[in-house]
Order: structure tokens, then sequence, then C-alpha cells
């Protein structure tokens, strides 16, 4: 099968790509070669998608950074890579299989014999494997072991045949403030180059780069998401540590000092859930990040806010469970879960971001959508779209626009009476919301069912009106959400499905498939729009459902709501995201 | 966004709401009912500017029996919320009441949590040594010989010292209030709201329905005030002493109070110097200096 993909991939080279793997342990440093790599190679006008695998430990375990390079927007990893380099033996002992014909294995493990089956591999596949004298030319140095990243970065960095000087400049700004180390550092580099004389016949062709790149942004799904709610005036964020909800917490945390927001990192996610609703209920904008088991826990607080009609905004950063699960994997396995957890009948609204880029831009979406309907949006994203590193265009600034359907107006807040603010009449059930504090008739936010006051009202007919009250509000909502996103043929034969984290790779996948492929992409995922996946489905010839979950949610979700029952499903529930070539031979496969 | 404060100065009528009480004859919670109000009127606190939170449990249905800003919640969880109103807007004033059931179990971590994080809120705790909306089962402060609604046997758990508890955790500010002694209750709530953080103000009141062991008239002859015998409340080591010891006699009053430590919102580094709130502050914010780390 592994062949095969990497025939496929090179017969149809029709985004030229290659791709490099870092391998070790847990705090070797890969992540800083990583960062480093991919840094420079987007300034030098290149396109790159970071990835990494980690064991759920702090020290050791075998880890991988994979960096997917090329000249064309890619953000996707491949099963197979160019370049293996490997900090530890492990990285011998078992990365030797995920190389393409013709690559490269470069390591600094002295006297390690290959084993029969690795030679044959290796003569198969014509790889080479290049062995480092690092340790030496650190003695020789006198630079410690970590250092040897650097030396080895820049020995890729001549490989690739770039410029020595835009490496230097890259490690230049990061040791900025260490001027001892940057000394050393800038040695390590051009010993790295020097190294690199001795394997003059080694050489990696990278396409020609594009200038387009080089102003582009290089960030995780996570900080764009930091980014984008900042942006959207959130001034509260408090959470529990949890992967991979974890770096979206570490970094609206350490650009409070900048922003003046309020971190809090709470006793637990329920208390996270409730100090955010407090916040929201008096006023500002505050959000609350988990991951499955740590949103278990809020789910009281979503139905709480759903009868106060208290709007919040709950990011659920999904990876495998049932229980701990995987920790440091991912997965699409929560979908039905933000759908209908939490006890009662009440207007939610899921949605999913899928990159770094409507990781910023939905942000300011779900808290406008939050607050003009006084309702819990739940922002789906998962361990993949949380830490890979994608090329992103410079975001668009001036088109935000922060929606709150409040009452502010003072002549408007002294005409209210108690009995407005849960009025049953109110158009599509959204009543109006003034704040604590606004010089107008007071409310009680309560958590029994209530009267329009507020006031406790147990009566069969009150009952009936208010749970119908918050019900309309699903319908208003359900009209100014836009269908899902169709891309490739607007009158696709093929009819791709899917939903987050696995658009970037459909969409790098389809570039190498027929044009006749279409691609829906589901943004907002409940309540669901069908009009379009409807019309679709009865021209396309065939519809194949992609899913990082066991029951394919989307299409049961679809099922419920078309009757269309979709036959093909690709699914995946190991852990591991979609990789490109891999998802291109299934696809393949089932066209 | 500005909010207009209300001039003149409020009466008990502006708190005043329409709806029936629902408690039993005799309870407890009337009594911190009246001393709320009075507290709140007599700091000049309008209606409009104070958000009052309640937990789930008797005491919680005073949520619509007077006025102001409120919240209802959940079984447990008033003191996150109360606290994540007050950092959105310190300018407004956030009591949370909560019960001896709720707050001694499944809300004890966001107790204790509270403490030590020190928010700048009150917390009245209505303590009447039982679950009395679920009809009379046995809370962590009911005494272990005590036989209950599901405990015929009396339970088998031992007793939390609540007071012991409290001041394990070094806070700023306890008070026990009674609540036959609505003039006590009110001074003590004033000094509480007035603190500079997190105010702890446990209120003794009786159960008429399911508390039998700790009446009101047994906690009538047993309460005396601190303030009547010298008590000196900065005095940290005989405030506990005072609180614990409660076999022969019950002291009430301010027992403890310091208010020479910085709140949460004092010690949050972003917020120094900020002279608006959270509330105030929620429009698009620039972060085109944040991305240039990015490229």
């Amino acid at each position: 099968m592994d062949e095969r993909i990497c025939k496929c991939h090179f017969q149809t080279p029709v985004v030229s790509r290659l791709s490099l793997k870092i391998v070790g342990a847990s705090g070797q440093g890969l992540d800083s070669i990583g960062e480093v790599m991919a840094k420079a190679l987007k300034r030098s006008g290149y396109c790159v998608f970071g990835y990494r695998e980690f064991p759920s430990l702090i020290k050791g375990g075998h880890s991988s950074n994979q960096l997917d390079i090329s000249d064309e927007k890619i953000a996707s990893s491949e099963v197979k890579v160019n370049i293996v380099i490997a900090l530890n033996h492990h990285g011998l002992e078992h990365n030797l299989k995920d190389l393409k014909p013709g690559g490269i294995l470069i390591h600094s493990t002295p006297d390690w014999k290959l084993s029969k089956e690795d030679k044959k591999l290796i003569d198969q596949l014509s790889l080479s494997i290049i062995e480092l004298p690092i340790e030496a030319t650190l003695r020789k140095l006198g630079a410690k072991p970590i250092l040897g990243n650097v030396l080895l970065s820049a020995f890729i960095w001549s490989v690739f045949g770039q410029d020595i000087g835009a490496l230097k400049k890259m490690v230049g700004e990061k040791f900025a403030k260490k001027k001892d180390l940057l000394e050393l550092n800038m040695r390590c580099i051009e010993e790295g180059f020097m190294v690199r004389k001795e394997f003059s016949s080694l050489s990696v062709a990278l396409p020609k780069p594009q200038k387009k790149w080089q102003k582009q942004l290089l960030i995780t799904g996570s900080k764009a998401m930091g980014l984008g709610a900042v942006h959207a005036g959130m001034r509260l964020y408090a959470g529990y540590p949890m992967t991979p909800s974890s770096p979206l917490l570490s970094y609206v945390a350490s650009i409070q000092n900048q922003t003046g927001i309020v971190i809090k990192q709470a006793e637990d996610e329920i208390t996270a859930a409730q100090l955010v609703s407090g916040a929201m209920f008096m006023g500002t904008r505050a959000l609350t990040g988990t991951s499955g088991g740590g949103f278990d826990l809020m789910s009281e607080t979503l139905s709480l806010n759903a009868i106060i009609e208290n709007p919040t905004v709950f990011v659920l950063a999904q990876r495998p469970g049932p229980a701990t699960g995987l920790p440091t994997w991912t997965g699409q396995a929560d979908l039905l879960m933000a759908i209908h957890t939490a006890h009662g009948e009440f207007t939610r609204l899921v949605m999913s971001v899928s990159d770094s880029d409507d990781a910023f831009t939905l942000m300011n979406e779900a808290f406008n959508i939050a607050e003009e309907f006084q309702i819990s949006v739940i922002v789906l994203t998962d361990k993949q779209i949380a830490e890979a590193l994608y090329t992103q265009e410079q975001y668009n600034l001036t088109k935000t626009k922060i929606k709150r359907g409040l009452t502010t107006d003072p002549e408007k807040l002294r005409k209210l009476k108690s009995s407005d603010r849960y009025a049953i009449d109110a158009k599509n059930g959204i009543s109006p919301r003034w704040l604590p504090g606004s010089d107008a008739a007071t409310y009680v936010a309560q958590g029994d069912e209530h009267g329009p006051d507020g006031s406790v009202d147990e009566t069969a007919a009150n009952a009936k009106a208010q749970l119908e009250k918050r019900m309309k509000k699903m319908e208003a909502l359900k009209s100014v959400l836009p269908e899902p996103e169709l891309f490739g043929s607007q009158e696709p034969e093929t009819l791709l499905v899917g939903w987050g984290s696995t658009k970037s790779v459909v969409l790098d996948a389809m570039k190498n498939l027929s044009p006749s492929v279409g691609y829906l992409h589901y943004t907002r995922l409940w309540p669901l729009k069908t009009a379009t996946f409807t019309k679709l489905a009865k021209s396309a010839k065939k519809i194949i459902l992609i899913e990082g979950n066991y029951h394919g949610q989307l299409g049961q979700l679809l099922k419920q709501e078309t009757g269309v029952d979709i036959k093909d499903k690709i699914l995946k529930y190991d852990g591991r995201p979609f990789f490109y070539d891999e998802l291109l031979k299934l696809i393949s496969d089932c066209i | 966004m500005s909010i207009p404060l209300q001039t003149s100065a409020p009466t008990m009528k502006d708190y005043h709401s329409q709806n029936q009480s629902t408690w039993c004859d005799g309870c407890g919670d009337y009594g911190i009912w009246a001393a709320i109000k009075q507290a709140l009127v007599e700091l000049k606190i309008p209606p409009t500017q104070t958000l009052l939170c309640y937990d789930v449990g008797c005491h919680g249905n005073m949520s619509d029996k007077l006025l102001g800003y409120r919240f209802h919640g959940l079984h447990g969880r008033v003191l996150p919320f109360a606290a994540g109103a007050k950092i959105a807007n310190p300018k407004l004033p956030v009591i949370a009441f909560g019960g001896d059931g709720a707050s001694f179990s499944e809300g004890i971590g966001h107790l204790v949590h509270a403490v030590r994080s020190h928010y700048p809120i009150v917390f009245v705790l209505h303590n009447n040594g039982n679950y009395g909306l679920t009809q009379g089962q046995a809370s962590s402060l009911t005494p272990q010989n005590q036989p209950m609604n599901t405990a015929p046997n009396s339970i088998p758990e031992g007793t939390l010292n609540s007071m012991d508890f409290i001041f394990s955790l070094e806070p700023t500010f306890v008070a026990r209030g009674f609540s036959g002694d609505i003039k006590q209750l009110k001074e003590i709530l004033k000094t509480a709201i007035s603190h500079r953080g997190f105010a702890f103000v446990d209120v003794l009141q009786a159960c008429p329905t399911y508390n039998h062991f700790a009446t009101h008239t047994m906690l009538m002859q047993k309460c005396y005030k601190v303030e009547d015998e010298n008590h000196d409340s900065s005095d940290f080591v005989k405030a506990r002493k005072l609180a614990v010891d409660t076999g022969k006699r019950i002291a009430t009053g301010i027992l403890y109070r310091n208010e020479n430590v910085p709140n949460f919102i004092e010690r949050l580094v972003p917020r120094q110097g900020k002279t608006t709130t959270p509330v105030e502050e929620v429009q698009t914010f620039d972060v085109s200096k944040l991305m240039e780390e990015f490229i």
C-alpha cells in the first residue's frame, strides 16, 4: 500500500511539495529546530505546514516534528517524507520506513549497525544514510549538546541550497537577548555549512520560491484563535489546563500584559465555565476552552445559560476519548456531544474551525451570535488545528464588526420594564438584554423556570410559553447561518463532505483529483443547513463522507435531517489526522 | 458604555418585590432577607447598582422576593459565577448567597478557591445545618449522631467543622451572624460589603421544619456578641478560637478582619492603573502588533 501511495504521488506532481521530519525524544529540542527551519523557509518564500506528534509526557518518548514545504498553498502532511533527521537512535530504528524512494536519513549515532531488513529497504528505495559528526564538532566548539540542533539545521539549510545569511538572521532574532549564546549559535551555523561540504553530492532541490509567502504569518490554530478572541473584544479568559486546549490558555496568558486581559486559571472546568458565564452576564466578553472531559463538566453550566439566556462561548478542543483516551492526539469524535450534551431542550450554535484562518475570524462571529441570540456557542477545534503550524495570510483587521444585541441607550433603558427581559412575545424569541448596573428596571436571571421578569413561575402555560420562546431562536438562528461552502466543482459528480481540520488536507488532495470532484465543507454544524447538500446529493454520482470519528457523525446528522444516507465513508479514529498522500489514495480508491 | 448612576438615596421600598414569600413560618431566611435589604439601603446602594447571586436551596428562593439585579444559578456553583461577574465590573458590589448543604458539599471546592483567590465579593452562608429544600437530609455540617431524612439511623459520616476549615484557608474577613438578630446582621453585612477582599459571613439560622437540634430558641440562648466583650477582630488566633468554640456559647459579630491584603483584582498585573472595567473595554482590539511575532 505504501509503495502505491508513493507512486501515486510521484505520478501526479501537480503540486511540488517535499517534507522533512525531525524525530527524537521530547525535550531534545525538535520543536526548536522545527520552529527555526519553518520560519526561515517561509521567509525565503515557501509555504510551510508544521505537524507535531508527541506522547503525553515531558521528557523521553518518541516525538516528531514534520515540515511540509511547497511553493503553493499547502496545509497538510505526508506519511512518506523526503528527509528524516534522527536526533537519537530511535529514529534509525523506527523511521527508515517513513522515507520516500530516494529519501535521506540524517543522524549522529556513531557505529550504528543496520539490520538486514533495513539494509534491504535502503537498497530497494535507494535511501541515503548520512552520519554527521555532531558530537565531535560540538566538542571542538565547546558547545552544549542542545546546540547540535543548530548544527543540524544549518546542515539541512545548506542541503536545501539556501543562503547562510537568512538562517543567521533567523537565529540571531531568536537569541537577540542572549549575546553569549548568540555567538556560539553563529559558529554552529558556520560549522554546519562546513560539514556539508564533505557531502557535496547530497542536495535536495526546493521549488522556486514565491515572494507572497515571505510576509505571511506562521501560526498555530491555537494562537490564531487567541488572537481572534482578543481582536473580538474578549477581556477575560478562564480555563483549566487540558490538552489540546492548553496552548490557547498559554497563548492568551502570554499576551495579557500587552492586552490588559484578565487570565484566570480556574480550579476546575466547572469553575472556568461559571466564571466566564458570570463575566458575560455582567457584560464583558469572556471565553473558556477545554477538551472533552472538561467539557463534560461544563455541560451543566451550558444548560444554566440556556434558561437564563446568557450568551457564552466555549472552545471545545477535541482529542480521542473515552476518558483520558489519547491526550496528545487528534480526532473529531465530539461533534454529537457538543450538539446534545446538557440537560433540557434549548437553542445552541455548534461551529467548528478548520484552520488558522477561520480560527481567527470565527471567534468574533461566535461572540456576535452568542450575544445577539443570547445563546451558548460551542466552537470546536482539535489537536491537529491547535498544534499545527500554518502559513497564513495576515489577518484583515478592518472587517471585524462587534454586534452585541444590548440595550444601552439611556432613554430606551429607562422605558424598560422588568418583564421585558424574558418577554414571551419577543420577535424570534430574542427579548431585550440589558446589563447589571444599567439605570433601568431590574430583573432576575433565574435558573428555575420563570415568567417574563425572571420570577419563578411553574404554571403549565408559562412553562410551555417560555420553552417555546427559547426554541424560537433556533429557527431565527438557522435562517441567518450561511450554507456550507462548496470547493472545487460547483456541479460535482463526486461530492466529498466533511468538517473541521479535514478541510485543509481534502483541499490539498483535490489538486490531484479530477475537476469533477467537489468538497462541501461544514463550518456551522448545528443547527444544520441542508439545502445545498440536498441539491448536490441529487445530482452527484457518488458522495463520500470524510470524518475523524467512528460513526461518521456529520453523516448521521445529515441522514437525520435530510434522509440521505451517505454510503461511502472514509473514517479515521486512530488519533492521527488524515495525511495528504494517505487521503489522496483513499479518495482515489473510492472514486 | 457609560452606566448612569441613580442619584437619590434608595429606600426599603426600592427593594420591595410583589412576589409572596414561600419560606416556612419561622424560617431564618426572613431575618437574612430583611438584613440584606437594610444593609444595602443604609449603604445607599440602589437596586440598579448591585448584583445579588443565589445558589440553589431554600435561601435561593429569595432571588425573586426582592429587587436589584439578581442571579439564581446552580447548586453549589454560585461563587465562581459571582467572581466572574465581579471581575468583569468591579464597580458593582457583588453578594453571593449559599446554604450549608451546597457550600460544604458540592460547592466546597469553589469555596476553598474563592477564599484563596481573595475575590472582592461577599459570601453569605445561610447555615441551617441541613438540606431544607430537598426535605431535611443531612448536610456535612449536621451533627453526626442526628437522624435525618435518608439517614434514619443518623449519618455515618463525621461532621465538618466549618469555621475551623474556613480559618485554615487564611481568610481576611470572617463574621458570624444570627438570623434572629437582624440589627447586628445588618451591621455585619455593611462591613462585609465594604471589605477589600473575600468576606465570609456565616449566618446561623433556624429551620423550623427539619432542624430540631439547633432551634431558634437554642440559638437565641447561646449566641453572644463579641463586640460586647471587646474582641480584637485583628487577632487571627483568638478569632479562630472564638469561632470554633461553640460548646457553651456561640460568638457572633465580626470575628476577624484584615484590610491589608490586596484582593484578586488588585493583584492582576495587566489591570494595574486601568480606570475602565472589562465590561467597558469590549471593542475590537488592534492585534497588528501581536501579529508581528509570527512573520
